[in-house]
């Protein structure tokens, strides 16, 4: 199938979007470090079905997200503690808590394969916004590709930030070389670390919604883009600020 | 970031925009005020007022400006979720060219401030 095909579409919209995207799908729809793709494509679906799931618009509206219970509406492919997981990262991203991350890995649901889920949850969110904002339906979810997760863990972690272990700023080496230059990546660029695939999907993603992370120190205007560094951060922080985002 | 590039361009503009005042968005910053709504209303999902904010988008500033406009504004919709799924803090909580504008803003409002505020 030929996905994210926007020939048709009545505004011309530049390739590299398109093309990341459906490198991307193929992607998601491959065994991953800790989910098969099924279980890759199944968290996809389930980002969806958070933003229609009114056991979430419940809690929302909750004080408390953690003093409310129900069930979710989901697509019954996934356990419902990781289906909670998800829809929490789309609907109530911030009121998750250490407490919350640390139950769910005495639980089953490890920390390196929240890593993986919350990176497949945004990327197929972020594409899925983007379809939105341009007044596109959403993409067909892949069909899943046979296999086994890989099970590959970074050598050298630190817990010193955030609610999961993380690649050290210096740690980007081997392996990881690719990941940043070593000595100095912004703590959003360590988040996800611990699942480096996760990593180098956010790279590639950025590179063609945002920046690249090169370009990333061009504060002036980008020759591939339209809009200058202004209007993007102006987008950005009001974006950030309606999802009361502090970071 | 909006602060760093207005001062490498030497533009003098309102980050009160950020906090959804049009006017503060018009400030130094072309389409200023359609961005703003445009992104406003996407995170807000808001359908009725994102076709609103897209079709005066697209008129004003044409297709390029929103086809960009769109993809920054998802990719923001990702990161803030990758910031507070993973409860990271705030890279520079020393610095007080930050800490000024966190508070020109009210950022500390947020409850995902505790990231930070405790862990930086």
């Amino acid at each position: 199938m030929n996905y994210f095909d926007y020939s048709e579409f009545e505004i011309e919209i530049r390739e590299d979007l398109p093309a990341t995207y459906a490198a991307y799908w193929t992607q998601l729809a491959k065994p991953g470090n800790w989910w098969t793709g099924a279980q890759r494509v199944a968290i996809a679906e389930e980002t969806r079905n958070a933003l229609t799931c009114a056991f979430c618009a419940e809690r929302k509206q909750a004080l408390t997200p953690y003093g409310i219970a129900g069930e979710h509406d989901h697509a019954g492919v996934l356990p419902e503690r990781v289906v909670d997981a998800v829809h929490r990262i789309i609907t109530d991203q911030n009121r998750i808590t250490q407490a919350l991350v640390d139950d769910n890995a005495a639980n089953g649901l490890s920390k390196a394969a929240y890593v993986e889920l919350v990176g497949i949850a945004v990327t197929v969110f972020s594409i899925d916004e983007f379809h939105r904002a341009m007044g596109l339906p959403v993409e067909t979810l892949p069909e899943p590709v046979a296999g086994e997760p890989s099970r590959y863990m970074p050598p050298t972690l630190v817990s010193d930030m955030g609610f999961v272990p993380t690649i050290p700023a210096e740690g980007a080496t081997a392996n990881e070389a690719d990941l940043w230059q070593p000595g100095f990546a912004h703590n959003v660029v360590r988040a996800l670390s611990l699942v480096p695939d996760a990593v180098r999907d956010w790279h590639k993603v950025a590179g063609a919604q945002y920046l690249s992370l090169p370009g990333m120190q061009n504060m002036v205007q980008d020759e591939n883009r339209s809009i200058n560094r202004m209007q993007m951060e102006l987008i950005a922080g009001r974006v950030s600020s309606v999802n009361e985002c502090f970071y | 970031m909006l602060r760093v590039s207005a001062m490498t361009t030497e533009t003098d503009v309102d980050l009160q925009g950020v906090n959804g005042d049009a006017a503060s968005a018009a400030k130094g910053i072309e389409y200023g005020a359609e961005l703003m709504s445009f992104a406003e209303s996407l995170a807000q999902r808001d359908d009725q007022a994102l076709a609103s904010a897209r079709m005066t988008l697209q008129r004003v500033a044409g297709d390029r400006v929103m086809v960009d406009a769109a993809g920054v504004a998802a990719n923001f919709q990702r990161m803030v979720r990758i910031a507070d799924s993973i409860g990271i803090p705030f890279d520079n909580m020393q610095s007080d060219f930050v800490n000024s504008i966190q508070a020109e803003l009210g950022l500390t409002r947020f409850a995902s401030a505790q990231h930070s505020l405790v862990d930086g």
